[in-house]
């Protein structure tokens, strides 16, 4: 514990001395001024170089510069301020309330830490916050174990990931993906890219990732898609080919949910549906069991016989 | 994964934010400090005792932090270096612009006064963390069931629920009592005693259509009935990724069967007519019957066309 509290006292001690000065600290100064540097040239050398890794670490970002540009002097370091600070400008009751809701939206998940560290930060800015004045009651966000951080470095960057994806059919893939854009839904997350393979914008659900993801440089030449907007990748599939179904009334509530129109025939509604994956249509209308009829298109209408036959075969 | 840091780093990163933290609540007791900071009394009182010896060069009662917390009650002066909050990292920015965005899709479009707020506070964060817009989060379920839930929670009051049954599909009222909120899957649930089944009770969150907060309800009957569970066994034909996320498989193999345990024959009904030729259910035998007399009435109708 006693090594643990000098060094923490140290690590306060420079980050004040480093943020206080108004010029360039050379290492010298640092080490005559400085508590806490002891021993031989060498150890506080090697002690220095430690400690400025280690407030890099922690997000603490020192400028290295000279006294005198004109001279080649020795080397000195300090901290902007402007860096150092929570800088979010001119920043109002409702602002720190909005941003306090947006931090508590996390459970305790991985992320939920992270969460919980900026949420302190908010309450230190000194402006009182007022959750209970926004009208909205947020859902919790959770990161369920997945690797958010990679993730969105890697969009910072444009690196190129590279992960095992399971399709439909239970086959592992390997992709190569630079990505664009992370979005949850109802708990799901979802990494869009630029799929290297096809150089098409593909949409990944994160949970189906089966192997670690790893991250490497991107291609150089690697332009973001402009006008991709994440929150409509999962809605905004375009299709020309579309379903006739016929659904019992006051039935088939997940078939109507993805209705574009709807006309009544008495006992029976008619819904329209885009075509999006046949297979994942037949089995809606096979979970809905006698209440949904298919009249078009023909292939799906065959692909829901074929289930059919199959299901007396093996059950009856 | 978000990194964890050693323990002199987490430290150092305490005993900064706990600068910028006092100063804007000056007089803060020892005990609550303690619990913001999320450590044990001791080690605040430890970590107070280091601040207190650090400060500007010099070192001298001029330089050093003017600190006070033997009354039990911590103030702060002579701090200034440190007494603004640090920037934020990365992943804190991450975090704050999902939640914004997730806020942003909870508010009544009429609020264009907020919305307007969390569009420039979440383009002043990307520009911090220099993350363009690439990031959205969004939950679908009704605001003013949201609410109700909430509230009841909080007050441990009972809720009337209009919930959609997705395997009757029908619309059903209940009056429940709800313990907590689960997530099973991506799905958020709210685990519940339902006093119209008098029973323990799972409902999915977006299918349930309306709540109204009931005051008064009995305690939970302590010999409710325990939950009836049946286990069917189901034999895969053709692996494919809709089986092992409905059934909840990590592994499928052709020809092998795995046992399933469910609390409804409908569901397991629906869930075998939807896999279609994929499995076939080898038990119970009466859902196996009724799987095969509602396949050929369905097969019946589209022959006749």
């Amino acid at each position: 514990m006693h090594t643990v509290s000098r060094k923490s006292e140290r690590l306060v001690n420079l980050t004040i001395a480093l943020l206080a000065t108004k010029r360039y600290l050379t290492k010298t100064e640092i080490y005559n001024s400085v508590e806490g540097y002891e021993g031989t040239p060498e150890t506080k050398e090697r002690m220095f170089e430690r400690d400025k890794d280690d407030l890099r670490s922690l997000g603490i970002e020192i400028e290295v510069g000279s006294f005198d540009p004109l001279f080649n002097d020795e080397a000195g370091y300090k901290i902007k301020q402007e860096k150092y600070q929570f800088e979010l400008g001119d920043i109002s009751s409702i602002e720190v309330s909005l941003l306090s809701l947006a931090a508590q939206a996390w459970q305790e998940a991985s992320f939920g830490d992270v969460a919980q560290r900026v949420l302190l930060k908010l309450r230190s800015i000194g402006i009182p916050s007022d959750e209970l004045s926004i009208p909205a009651t947020v859902h919790k966000l959770n990161d369920g174990g997945q690797d958010l951080s990679l993730i969105t470095k890697a969009i910072a960057q444009s690196q190129l990931l590279a992960f095992a994806y399971l399709d439909s059919s239970l086959k592992i893939n390997m992709r190569s993906v630079v990505p664009i854009a992370l979005s949850t839904r109802n708990g799901l997350w979802y990494l869009s890219g630029v799929d290297q393979e096809i150089q098409e914008i593909r949409t990944f659900r994160v949970d189906r990732i089966s192997s670690a993801i790893t991250a490497s440089e991107g291609p150089s030449d690697f332009e973001t898609p402009t006008g991709f907007d994440p929150s409509k990748a999962l809605s905004d599939s375009p299709t020309h080919d579309f379903a006739l179904i016929d659904v019992r009334v006051g039935k088939a509530s997940s078939l109507r949910a993805l209705a574009i129109s709807t006309q009544s025939l008495g006992e029976w509604d008619q819904i329209k549906i885009p075509i999006l994956s046949l297979d994942s249509l037949c089995s809606i209308v096979l979970w809905h069991g006698p209440d949904a009829f298919v009249q078009e298109p023909a292939e799906l209408r065959d692909l829901v016989v074929e289930h059919l036959v199959a299901l007396v075969e093996n059950h009856g | 994964m978000v990194r964890k840091f050693s323990a002199p780093l987490e430290r150092t990163a305490r005993l900064l934010d706990l600068v910028p933290y006092i100063s804007s609540h000056q007089g803060i007791s020892l005990k609550e400090l303690s619990k913001v900071f999320k450590v044990e009394q001791t080690q605040m009182t430890s970590d107070l005792t280091t601040l207190w010896m650090c400060g500007l060069p010099g070192y001298t009662p001029l330089e050093l932090m003017d600190l006070d917390f033997e009354s039990g009650f911590v103030t702060i002066h002579n701090a200034e270096t440190l007494s603004k909050p640090r920037s934020i990292t990365f992943d804190e920015g991450v975090a704050l612009v999902l939640g914004l965005d997730l806020l942003r899709s909870a508010l009544s479009p009429e609020r264009s006064d907020l919305l307007d707020r969390i569009d420039l506070l979440s383009q002043r964060l990307a520009g911090l963390i220099k993350l363009p817009s690439a990031l959205s989060a969004t939950s679908v379920v009704n605001q003013e069931v949201s609410a109700a839930i909430t509230d009841a929670l909080k007050s441990r009051m009972g809720l009337e629920i209009t919930y959609h049954s997705l395997y009757r599909d029908e619309l059903s009222t209940r009056i429940i009592l709800p313990i907590e909120i689960v997530e099973t899957d991506g799905q958020l649930y709210l685990s519940s005693y339902c006093y119209t089944a008098s029973d323990f009770r799972e409902f999915r969150i977006d299918r349930i259509q309306g709540a109204s907060v009931q005051a008064g309800l009995q305690e939970i009957p302590k010999n409710s009935a325990q939950q009836l569970s049946y286990t069917c066994t189901i034999k895969v034909l053709t692996p494919t990724r809709a089986i092992a996320e409905r059934f909840k498989q990590s592994e499928l193999q052709v020809n092998t069967a795995f046992d399933f345990k469910t609390y409804s024959f409908q569901w397991i009904e629906r869930s075998i007519m939807a896999s279609g030729r994929t499995v076939c259910l080898q038990s119970p035998p009466d859902v196996r019957k009724s799987v095969a007399v509602m396949a050929q009435t369905m097969l019946d109708r589209y022959k006749a066309r």
